[in-house]
């Protein structure tokens, strides 16, 4: 026999108790993967549709929180005329209720930018010129809306003709309504106004040339921010309330899992005094009876974790499938992710053991014995 | 002197008080127990057997008085697991073996606190439950045994880390007649064959004769110190000087 069986063995005294243990750790571990997995799926599609469609740097006034203010859209024409600047173009995104959709992506993009460029066209026509009051469907916002070439999408009051679905190769770009710039300028009433400059530097340019347009933009439109790519993700509000909501919602998670072990593992110590005194009067030490109360709960938690885990990336699953939310999520479980949540469990496991073990190691074992 | 070198338990003055003073289960208990000796330790329901047991386990902390094992204060004791594994083979009435441990595993419990390496404790265990006639019921938990064949796994138990003293307290108070013999002749003999100290505690004086010396208590003190074997007369009349 090896003290591993013991181990084992204190568990499966208990068969209920510690299965109800195991669901109580693997709901909050499940959450952890979910959330947080979901959350990073988000900003990574976000990069890799910068990447996709080639910009450099973005720049927005990002004092709106999710959705960058609106700016007049001359700003354009002057960060154009900067050094090192090879093309720019003007976005106005909004967030919009379509239909029953609750929340889509809406991007007006100037007609003629360079971001136009970078679409594969599946079915239909591209819009004819600006001014062609007609929307492109992303795949996936397509099959979302349940639209084909043809159908209408209602964006605020106007009726507008889906002629084309397009192939954009990020979750969001595929999950958008796309239009010129300019009829979406129309149809919301944000006439000659943008919330974002996409901006292409020239070939060749060091990081440390697009660091210092970076300045100079902030120069000409100091309430805005101009971000390199790669970190428009890390430094949007949005994101990092996003980032900050998924792991404070997952500690709660994870608090409610060290509440439920602790009281398991105080339950088997009181309910074991007697036991944990027959320990002490063979001989065992203080240390062994931590040791032991430890690994169980520590077993707990990296049952528990391992469960979670699937649990939680069978959930993300789920959701991915479920109409209304298809399309729109591209979990990022990566192996990272998973390790540490199954850490997160054990650490949690063998926390929630310390005072239970702590109290089982302190009896005399005469009381223990006799109590 | 030379029995000094023989001497296994000194106590002097041993107390014991519980509940903040209020129950004073032993209340200045002197004695002297040579190596290889057979203790009976008899008296009344409460006067303290157990207590002074546990003592001498090292189970429980005296409140005052000294206590030696071989020239060493118990109650301060480096490392009294250690003790109480390696020294001390420990016998209860109620058997107190873990229920969900089989026989054979509950014999290995103790094993763990030595260089035992793990492989050899399943093969120890067995014969050890041999030599108490137990190996046809290895694998069986101790709600599947009848109380006499829980005392004969308790015992293989103590017997884990080969101890010099055995401690049994009413080790047949819990059995019918025809077991507790069975169990008492097993006690008695390891006490012979393997020239452990034995200490028991009893209320049945029939079993008390058994011993080599005897000693009564009444209310928490020692009242008579009877020895019947010419060696442990002499430890009687040291004890006294
Ligand atoms: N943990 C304890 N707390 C309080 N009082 C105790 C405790 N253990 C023992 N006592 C008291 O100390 C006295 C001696 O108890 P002990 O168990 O040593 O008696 P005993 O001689 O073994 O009796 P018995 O023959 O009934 O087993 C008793 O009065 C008992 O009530
Ligand atoms: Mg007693």
């Amino acid at each position: 026999m090896t003290f591993f069986t013991i181990v084992v063995r204190g568990l499966i005294r208990r068969p209920v108790r510690t299965a109800l243990t195991l669901v109580g750790i693997s709901i909050g571990i499940a959450a952890v993967v979910a959330l947080v997995g979901i959350a990073s799926g988000y900003e990574k599609s976000i990069d890799k549709q910068l990447d996709v469609i080639g910009v450099d740097i973005v720049v927005s006034n990002m004092s709106g929180g999710f959705l960058p203010k609106v700016f007049d859209e001359s700003l354009q024409a002057r960060i154009a005329k900067l050094p090192g600047v090879a093309e720019t173009t003007s976005v106005l995104m909004e967030m919009e209720s379509i239909e029953d959709a609750p929340m889509m992506m809406v991007s007006g993009r100037e007609w003629g930018g360079f971001t136009w460029g970078k679409l594969n066209l599946m079915t239909g026509r591209m819009p004819r010129d600006g001014a062609e009051h007609a929307v492109i469907l992303g795949r996936m916002a397509a099959e979302v809306l349940n639209k084909k070439v043809g159908d209408t999408v209602q964006i605020e009051a106007e009726e507008l003709p889906v002629v084309g679905i397009v192939d954009g190769r990020s979750v969001v770009e595929n999950g958008a309504i796309m239009l010129s710039l300019k009829v979406l300028q129309d149809v919301t009433g944000n006439e000659g106004k943008a919330n974002f400059v996409d901006v292409r530097v020239t070939p060749n340019s060091t990081r440390e040339d697009v660091r210092r347009l970076c300045e100079r933009i902030k120069g000409i439109f100091p309430e805005g921010r101009a971000l390199v790519a790669g970190e428009v993700v890390s430094n949007s509000q949005g994101f990092r309330i996003a980032r900050a909501m998924s792991w404070s919602t997952s500690l709660l998670a994870i608090i409610v899992g060290v509440l439920g072990v602790m009281n398991t593992m105080l339950m088997t110590v009181f309910e074991r005094t007697h036991e944990i005194g027959i320990l002490l009067a063979v001989g065992w030490t203080r240390r062994r009876i931590v040791y032991m109360v430890l690994c169980e709960s520590a077993l707990l938690g990296l049952l528990g974790g391992l469960v979670g885990v699937a649990l939680g990336a069978l959930g993300v699953q789920i959701l991915e499938h479920t109409t209304g939310i298809r399309g729109l999520l591209e979990p990022n479980l990566s192996p990272k992710l998973l390790l540490t949540s199954v850490t997160i469990a054990v650490v949690v496991g063998v926390i929630s053991g310390m005072y239970p073990a702590w109290r089982g190691s302190r009896l005399t074992p005469s009381f223990a014995l006799n109590g | 002197m030379n029995t000094m070198a023989n001497l296994v338990f000194e106590g002097v003055g041993l107390k014991k008080e519980f509940d903040d003073g209020q129950v004073h289960a032993l209340r200045g208990v002197d004695f002297r127990i040579a190596k290889g000796e057979f203790v009976a330790v008899i008296g009344p329901s409460g006067c303290g057997k157990s207590t002074l047991l546990q003592m001498l386990g090292a189970l429980d902390r005296p409140s005052g008085g000294t206590l030696y094992y071989c020239g060493n204060s118990i109650p301060d004791l480096p490392n009294p697991s250690a003790y109480r594994a390696r020294e001390i083979g420990f016998i209860f009435q109620a058997f107190h073996l873990l229920p969900t441990f089989t026989a054979v595993e509950n014999v290995q419990i103790p094993m763990f606190e030595t260089d035992l390496p793990a492989s050899k404790r399943r093969d120890r265990a067995i014969s050890l439950l041999k030599s108490v006639g137990m190996d046809h019921r290895l694998d069986h938990f101790p709600a599947k045994l009848s109380g006499g064949e829980r005392q004969r796994v308790a015992i293989a138990r103590s017997l884990a880390n080969g101890p010099s003293v055995l401690l049994a307290d009413e080790p047949t108070g819990n059995l019918d007649s025809e077991n507790a013999r069975l169990i008492l002749e097993l006690v008695v003999r390891l006490h012979r064959e393997q020239n452990m100290t034995l200490v028991l505690v009893t209320h049945d004086m029939a079993i008390a004769r058994l011993a080599s010396r005897t000693i009564t208590m009444k209310d928490g003190r020692v009242v008579s110190d009877n020895a019947s074997a010419p060696d442990a007369h002499r430890e009687k009349e040291q004890a006294i000087k």
